[in-house]
């Protein structure tokens, strides 16, 4: 169609694609520039960017280092940009506000109903009726996005052209009103590209010249469509590559379409261009060009090799030439050009998406194939004993999935009687989107795979095994229709004029590529909506309960009288309820055989993609549920049950306030891994015979029961028996689940065996990165350490090798000495290391004694290695090597108070040696018992010299964490089981004598980090117990009075107006929440038992203690995670590989050196940037408007704390005296009555109409801070409540008396925020020359 | 080396209890005799015994710190302690707050104490040994003191709490039927102890086929669900016969909560019934011993006094000053539960009473996976017919006979889980 000069027009826009990454400017505006400018221009530009070739933009460029840190610095002391959101409303209030940002359920359940019924036009009616009900309720507007209304728009047309021709009419009808609705932009939503393509589609079907023609005389011809997409400044390319079209015939035809109506129009350029989307897609784009640093997958050898041959995912071949015009070309160009990065290869990712994509149906073909190989063998034969578990499963399968098929026929018929306009909650479209096949299959795996999970021996929660199983459900659907589109799938390429990650431009580059592809990938995939907690868990119990019915094993056991043997057919799971703290909890067990073959059998086949490793780098992250797994959603956040948090993720994201947080994650995730081949052997060997050692139990419990006492009727010596014989019990089942977790490890460490793999990250809420694969990652024990290593080598040099010694020292448990020791040690050691690496099993096991063990083998391994190689600075290593924070916690706390004592305790401050907390702290303890043992006490002789550094350490670790007295006492109760050496029944008693010494020797040891945990638990205590000050006057309100009995009525509702959680921003933008709440549960029925469960889309008001108490270890968690994304990024700059263990960083041996300046530069940027400053500034930002009501104060010991805090708050002389009047005198002390600078008073009263003249005209003016110290001005607001002044109804019973006269009176929360206690002398500056502060 | 009566209990959870218990060391009973021994040779003045204190104190730090409050400016004791103080004054030295004290309820009315003990040593009643747990400050021991001697040869007191031992110690004195030990009635240890230190040497053991006319067990039930733990356990002993149990069938005598009496007694027709009341009746027969109304109203019996409710509600039966009732339990001559098969009697009724409103064939699934089998032990035909169990009877309705029927179908069974301790315990690492 278009000649010669087109095809010299597309060479240039080819490599122009290809070659020219366009920079950020270009990508802030959108595609539809390109429509407005001659497209001969546009293709001529020359490019006048002295770009770097391609291939060299990919690596790194010479950076100057310190620029770079002078970025850094300055990046962390600029004003971080906060993300603010409205604080969540009580359940009985709504505003259109509230809802914008926090959907609740009902009508997130209306969403998904609307998706479900769509979903392959199952009931487009009574999705319509959703719909319409959802557009005049207005409940749902800030949802209803253009991507819903086009998903109708295309669903009306199909139902015209597929499902119910007979009413053809009446649908295109119901389309060109939707569609006349989005032009006219009646309801805020406007057409997109995607819009017009299903309009021309229409055209395509039912113009008046079409098979099926409609006759409709308002029906929009190409021509009006095309002026009005070109109104909106939609490029028509873009419509033609828009996912709506399934073939290159159909996008053919609508270029036709189009090119006729621009030569009506007259528009020239539009014509060229679409010639040129035309020749695009004649055009094969050549994945591997330009990629240098891949190497094409020789091996396949998956455990889906088998049917990977068969499924023949046919990579399209390369062919020079003619080649006819394809859709999916054109797609791939214009993929490349709007991502502006390279798009994965096809060939690369075609094993993680064949991985991803049919595990299920791999998991149903390896069945089968196994089952018919059993069947082969005859019934009763060996081989089939030993693979029990996959022939119950496939036996499982088949019965579940017949069942399943009737039982959703049976719900649909059910449904189908319903009056249509009845709510009553429809199963039937949920359970159609998924074939029953693979329903089936999701809950037989997910069951498997839970079993042991929430600490149920032999099986789980029903609550959680409900969800989960729901969930699967709902992934499996947005899986299928994500690849059903084929999209094109961003690979991480560093942007060509790369100015590093801290620079104004870099950010803003970042930022602009992650919104386009984003956009990009939002565009191209169907809309689908989220579930509900409620929805899953009715789905689930649908799914488990039908399990749970068919699914049976037989069982054999001898009958203890006639010593017969009996058969029985049993259930596979069944449900029982236990009395967990005295409350009911229902549990899904499995049968005692099922779960003995877990131990033993394959397991690989129960794992779902989503839990395995990656065998192409993650997809990076680009808004807070796209990243990671190709097709399988995962959340770049971990949310604990808190829709708070996902709206603040996503809004920051939407504001670009996190990309250096997903930037991170996306370090982490590249980081190429593989399995340590000769550990592998060694565990494996192990593993098979059966024996226990080093962290790998053993196949048969080995450990002796506890002696029966001859005399059961001695009570005494029968309760003894029975805590023993309940420790051994406990014990014997642990064995068995820690035989269950290794063997899922070996299982994915064999499938692994030989491939590069990748781990996606993801955060938890305090911003610390996970590795989402569960059982095999790098953070998991000792034996998942040891098995893996880098995937890529370097060099050792001289001072890898004195690491790699170091490395090695540590590991054994050799590291408190200083380096040289350390090196001494090994080399002391020699014949041992070489004795465990060549030997490991056989020779004397030195390795076996290490503190961790695989690790060190592995570390032997390699410097045995090393060292034989004849060269050993030339030897290639994979090793990681580790840096970790000694004490971190407590390293942060004294960085931020400049504690100079605390400092020297956790190596900040230069030493020689390390100096050891722990150790110190287990000499202190030794002493006190000393002192006890000479008075003849118990456990001090029990304890005598066992109190060992390893101990103490957990407890005195977690003290900056706040721990409580409980938990040490747990902590220690384990360390000194695990030691063995005292009887079972005496250490309960003995943790609890120690957990008091350790706790008392700790106390004033980290004086310094207590003032700052003070500071940061007073502030959020305030803020918990703070109210919005618009919320103020609805607060004064009572309650509505149905309290049961007419007792403890409150005169207002300021408690349930307390809404606001703790949140913050750190340094690297990312805004935390603290999800605690009230938990208010809801019970659901189901078939298998009631449930309760957590509604996160209805927020409570906040737990104030659990948010005040937990807000320090917190921050602290969000400081050393945003130390280590720091490090990441800056490791990523200067080309080091890297990973990570929250405060463990990991490098190659050779790059040690390199690192450990990261971590300090890291550091002492971080540290020099005034972090609690900012952070009280932006506490008095984001609360700015919030009140704080005194009653609120005066409970326990808030108010003293707050006077030793140092807070004041000014009152004016008539404010202390109405204070006085009402008989309250506890404010004295923090109070400062001024005349000249007091805030007057404001009053709020009830009645709406004068409430706000009053407020407003009375606006407390808070005078002007005087410079330094900003904490002392208040305002305090007394309203009156007219309506209840006659209500006297005293109620002592609640601590917070909310009936007192100080009920109504409010201070403002800047007012009352501490002061920030004084900083030390500690200069962060010293630990560049620190060598022990990470070691 | 003590160990809770909670035996059973620390099996189904994972919850400690052992917190409130003290640790005995081994020989602070041989001291306190041994003072005691020189006490009785020493005239006897009653301060003297002030001098028991410290020496028992340096043996164990862990006897109950009281020193701290009285530091604290608390009322010194009075000289006479043989007596009880006036009610009004009891506050100034037996305190009601701190884990310890908080669900100790004593009888405080003297007359009525009087009549409590005549009750439970009724007239008839000749050369008793009395065991006397949780005395608190000593009304009822008193009383029993000052029955007609020949009821009663020896009161054991066992106490381990200072404040009360204070008013408690100069019983011994004066009566030498009476022995105070610093011992806490929760543990099985002190009941070895007893028996270890010659307490009970002179007691005589019956055959089980009569009521033992001497020993006798007597005990104020702490409020809190520890006493309830206590009487479960202690009516679990009469099946194997251990305990006390084992110097024949000796009768317990309680004075306890209202509801724990309702639970205990809640026939197949109450909503209260529940495991300890299948318990309760399959091993002991008990009656009331005094009219409930003579205890009521609380306040004029008990100390501490009750606390005035603010509005009312079913949960808070547990607050002090609901009534309180005084019964006796004397185990069975012949016991339903046979002495090994406790354990497999407690794993069906754990896991069924979970389902108490739902019928046995509902229920019975839950009990082990398969279970659902035992409905054919249960009610197949050669079964006779008047021996099949009602199916549809629900849990709460359960006779004890039925209960005895699904136990033996239990043991029958060659499916039965064999650890019936750990099939329900949680790890101690809850996370994932």
């Amino acid at each position: 169609m278009l000649p010669r000069s087109a095809q010299k027009l597309e060479m240039t826009l080819v490599s122009y694609s290809r070659q020219r990454l366009p920079r950020p400017a270009r990508l802030y505006s959108t595609p539809s520039k390109t429509v407005n400018a001659p497209v001969t221009a546009f293709a001529q530009v020359p490019l006048p960017h002295p770009d770097y070739p391609p291939i060299l933009a990919q690596r790194e460029l010479p950076v100057d280092e310190s620029s770079h840190l002078f970025a850094m610095q300055g990046f962390l002391k600029r004003r971080t940009p906060y993300t603010i959101l409205p604080t969540p409303l009580p359940d009985d209030r709504v505003s259109s506000l509230n809802s914008f940002y926090f959907t609740d359920s009902p009508t997130q359940d209306q969403l998904a109903v609307m998706d479900a019924c769509l979903h392959n036009l199952y009931d487009v009616p009574r999705a319509k009726q959703v719909f319409q009900q959802l557009r005049a309720s207005k409940s749902g507007e800030s949802l209803l996005e253009s991507r819903i209304y086009n998903s109708f728009l295309e669903a009306y047309i199909d139902m015209a052209y597929t499902k119910e021709p007979e009413d053809r009419t009446l649908w295109v009808e119901d389309a060109y009103q939707l569609y006349d609705t989005m032009e006219k932009g009646i309801e805020k939503v406007h057409p997109t590209s995607s819009t017009y393509a299903i309009m021309l589609q229409a055209w395509r079907r039912f113009n008046p010249e079409s098979e099926t023609p409609v006759h409709l005389s308002n029906m929009p011809n190409p021509t009006t469509l095309l002026s009005n997409l070109m109104d909106r400044e939609i490029s028509p390319t873009n419509v033609v590559a828009d996912r709506v079209f399934s073939s290159s015939e159909e996008a053919s035809d609508i270029i036709k379409l189009l090119s006729k109506a621009a030569v009506e129009l007259n528009f020239p350029h539009v014509l060229a261009e679409l010639g040129q989307a035309e020749s695009l897609g004649s055009h094969v784009p050549d994945p591997l060009e330009d990629v240098p640093e891949v190497n094409p997958v020789t091996r396949l050898n998956t455990p889906s090799e088998e049917t990977l041959d068969e499924s023949g995912n046919v990579i399209p071949v390369q062919t020079q030439g003619e080649v006819p015009f394809n859709l999916s070309n054109l797609r791939k160009h214009l993929a490349q050009v709007t991502l502006a990065r390279r798009v994965l290869p096809e060939d690369l990712a075609s094993r993680q998406k064949l991985l991803e994509e049919s595990v299920y149906d791999v998991a149903v073909e390896r069945l089968r194939h196994e089952a018919k190989v059993f069947d082969d063998l005859g019934l009763g034969g060996r081989e089939l004993q030993r693979a029990d578990l996959q022939k119950w499963m496939w036996d499982w399968h088949q019965k579940l999935k017949t069942r399943l098929e009737a039982e959703i026929k049976e719900i649909i018929a059910a449904e189908a009687k319903i009056a249509s306009n009845k709510t009553v909650p429809r199963m039937g479209p949920f359970l159609s989107l998924v074939k029953p096949e693979k329903l089936s299959l999701i809950t037989i795996l997910e069951i498997m795979r839970l079993q042991g999970s929430g600490g149920v021996t032999d099986g789980m929660k029903t609550a959680r095994a409900l969800l989960t199983v729901g969930r699967a459900v709902e992934n499996e659907y947005k899986a299928e229709m994500c690849k059903r589109n084929n999209i094109a799938i961003p690979s991480h390429a560093r942007p060509g004029e790369f100015t590093g990650y801290f620079t104004g431009l870099g950010y803003r580059d970042l930022h602009a590529r992650r919104v386009t592809a984003a956009k990009y990938m939002e565009d191209s995939e169907e809309w689908t909506s989220e579930w509900t907690q409620l929805l899953r868990v009715r789905v689930g119990s649908i799914l488990v309960d039908c399990l749970m019915d068919t699914a049976t094993i037989e069982r054999t056991a001898v009958d203890k009288r006639t010593n017969e043997e009996i058969k029985e057919h049993q259930p596979a799971f069944y449900h029982a309820y236990e009395y967990v703290r005295g409350q009911k909890l229902g549990v899904i067990r499995l049968n005692p055989v099922v779960s003995e073959r877990i131990a033993k059998d394959g397991v690989r086949e129960t794992l779902h993609p989503r839990h395995l490793p990656m065998l192409v780098k993650p997809k990076p992250w680009l808004s807070y549920d796209q990243g990671g797994y190709l097709y399988n959603r995962s959340a770049a956040m971990r949310f604990k049950d808190c829709q708070e948090q996902q709206t603040y993720l996503d809004h920051a994201s939407a504001l670009g306030n996190v990309e250096l947080v997903y930037a991170g994650l996306d370090v982490l995730g590249s980081t190429p891994w593989k399995v340590n081949r000769k550990i592998f052997d060694v565990v494996l060997k192990v593993w098979n015979s059966g024996e226990r050692l080093c962290k790998v139990p053993p196949a048969a419990y080995d450990q002796p029961e506890p002696e029966k006492p001859q005399n059961m009727n001695d009570i005494k010596a029968k309760s003894v028996y029975g805590t023993r014989l309940k420790a051994y019990m406990q014990d014997r089942a642990n064995n068995h689940s820690d035989r269950c977790s290794v063997n899922y490890k070996i299982e994915i460490a064999r499938a692994f065996l030989g491939d590069t793999m990748y781990l996606p990250h993801n955060l938890d809420f305090r911003g610390r990165a996970y590795p989402i694969p569960p059982h095999f990652n790098h953070i998991g024990d000792d034996l998942s350490r040891g098995l893996l290593m880098f995937a890529e080598a370097q060099p050792l040099g001289e001072r890898g090798l004195r690491w790699l010694k170091i490395h090695l020292a540590n590991l054994y448990g050799f590291d408190k000495g200083n380096f040289d020791e350390r090196v001494k040690f090994v080399m002391d050691h020699l014949e041992d290391v070489y004795d465990s690496a060549e030997n490991p099993l056989d020779g004397r096991r030195w390795w076996t004694k290490a503190d961790d063990p695989w690790q060190c083998l592995a570390t032997c391994m390699e410097l045995h290695e090393a060292l034989e190689s004849g060269d050993p600075h030339a030897f290639m290593s994979y090793l990681p090597v580790h840096q970790d924070g000694t004490c971190n916690g407590l390293q942060h706390y004294a960085a931020l108070g400049g504690d100079v004592k605390g400092a020297a305790q956790v190596n900040l401050s230069v030493t020689d040696r390390p100096s050891d907390v722990y150790t110190y702290v287990a000499s202190m303890v030794e002493q006190l018992i000393e002192e006890d043992l000479k008075k003849g006490d118990k456990y001090a002789i029990m304890l005598a010299g066992r109190v060992s550094r390893k101990v103490v350490k957990q407890t005195v670790m977690t003290t900056v964490y706040g721990v409580t007295y409980i938990g040490a006492r747990e902590q220690i109760e384990k360390q000194l089981k695990d030691r063995k050496d005292l009887p079972e029944e005496e250490c309960w008693g003995a943790s609890a004598y120690l957990a008091k010494k350790v706790l008392s020797c700790i106390g004033d040891l980290f004086s310094g980090a207590k003032a700052i945990q003070t500071w940061l638990n007073l502030c959020a205590r305030l803020i918990s117990k703070s109210i919005p000050a618009d919320r103020v006057p609805d607060a004064l309100q009572a309650p509505s009075r149905k309290k049961r009995n007419g007792s403890a009525l409150t005169r207002n509702r300021i408690r349930k107006e307390q809404m606001s959680s703790v949140v913050w921003t750190t340094p690297l933008g990312l805004p935390i929440v603290q999800p605690y709440r009230k938990t208010k549960r809801k019970q659901v029925m189901t078939a298998i038992q009631s449930v309760f469960i957590s509604d996160p889309n209805a927020p409570a008001e906040v737990n104030a203690v659990k948010q005040a108490s937990a807000f320090p270890p917190n921050f602290i968690h969000s400081l050393d995670a945003t130390h280590m994304m720091l490090t990441a990024l800056e490791c990523r700059t200067q080309g080091l590989t890297f990973a990570s263990v929250h405060d463990s960083y990991w490098t190659h041996a050779s790059s040690i050196d390199k690192m450990s300046e990261i971590i300090r530069d890291t550091f002492i940027a971080l540290h020099s940037s005034d972090v609690l400053g900012k952070l009280a500034t932006e506490f008095r930002t984001r609360y700015a408007s919030h009140k704080v009501p005194l009653a609120s104060l005066r409970i326990g010991k808030l108010l003293k704390n707050l006077e030793g805090a140092g807070v004041r708050i000014v009152t004016s002389s008539e404010q202390a005296a109405a204070l006085h009047e009402d008989g309250c005198t506890s404010f004295d002390n923090i109070m400062d009555v001024s005349d000249v600078e007091a805030g007057s008073i404001a009053q709020i009263s009830t009645s709406p109409e004068d409430s706000k003249t009053t407020e407003i005209s009375q606006k407390v003016k808070v005078p002007k801070p005087k410079r330094g110290r900003p904490f002392k001005n208040a305002a305090m607001i007394q309203g009156e409540i007219a309506s209840l002044a006659d209500e006297a109804g005293e109620d002592g019973a609640g601590d917070e008396d909310t009936d007192s006269p100080l009920s109504n009176k409010f201070v403002d929360l800047s007012a009352v925020l501490p002061p920030l206690p004084k900083k030390g002398d500690f200069d962060v500056e010293t630990i560049k020359k620190s060598q022990y502060f990470f070691s | 080396m003590s160990s809770p009566f909670l035996l059973r209990r620390a099996f189904s959870t994972s919850i400690r209890c052992s917190y409130r218990t003290k640790k005995i060391p081994e020989d602070i009973i041989t001291n306190t005799l041994a003072t005691q021994e020189r006490k009785r040779r020493l005239p006897k003045n009653i301060q003297d015994i002030e001098e028991i204190k410290p020496q028992a104190e340096s043996q164990s730090a862990l006897t109950p710190k009281v020193d701290r409050r009285r530091k604290r400016g608390e009322v010194s004791l009075p000289d006479n302690r043989l007596d009880l103080p006036p009610l009004s004054k009891w506050i100034d030295y037996f305190p009601t707050t701190g884990i310890a004290l908080k669900g100790r309820i004593s009888l405080a009315n003297p007359e009525t104490a009087a009549l409590v003990a005549d009750s439970f040593v009724p007239n008839g009643s000749r050369d008793k040994v009395i065991i006397e747990a949780y005395p608190g400050p000593g009304a009822l021991t008193r009383a029993l003191m000052q029955l007609p001697k020949e009821r009663i040869r020896k009161i054991i007191v066992l106490e381990d709490t200072e404040h009360y031992l204070n008013f408690l110690n100069p019983l011994q004195e004066v009566d030498p039927r009476v022995q105070v030990l610093p011992m806490n009635g929760f543990l099985w240890d002190t009941y070895h102890q007893l028996e270890v230190q010659g307490f009970l040497d002179d007691v005589e053991t019956t055959p089980w086929s009569q009521s033992n006319p001497y020993l006798h067990f007597i005990s104020h039930l702490p409020m809190d669900v520890l006493g309830e733990q206590l009487i479960a356990q202690l009516l679990r002993c009469a099946p194997a016969q251990s305990w006390l149990f084992k110097y024949g069938r000796v009768p317990m005598s309680y004075l306890m909560h209202e509801w724990v009496w309702d639970r205990i007694s809640a026939s197949t027709e109450v909503l209260a019934r529940c495991k300890l009341s299948v318990i309760a009746q399959a091993v002991s027969e008990f009656n009331l011993s005094i009219v409930p109304q003579l205890l009521l109203p609380y306040d004029d019996h008990f100390y501490p006094a009750g606390i005035k409710p603010t509005y009312s509600s079913k949960a808070e039966n547990r607050r002090r000053g609901t009534p309180f009732v005084a019964g006796t339990l004397r185990p069975l001559e012949h016991q339903i539960i046979q002495s090994d098969m406790l354990d497999k009697w407690d794993y069906c009724l754990r896991k069924l009473f979970v389902l108490k409103s739902t019928p046995l064939k509902n229920a019975i699934g839950h009990l082990a996976p398969g279970a659902d089998v035992l409905k054919s032990y249960l009610t197949s035909d050669d079964v006779p017919a008047e021996q099949r169990t009602d199916m549809m009877r629900i849990i709460r309705k359960l006779d004890v006979e039925d209960w005895a029927a699904v136990v033996h179908a239990f043991d029958r069974w060659p499916f039965a889980p064999e650890d019936l301790l750990v099939t329900d315990s949680f790890s101690r690492d809850e996370r994932i």
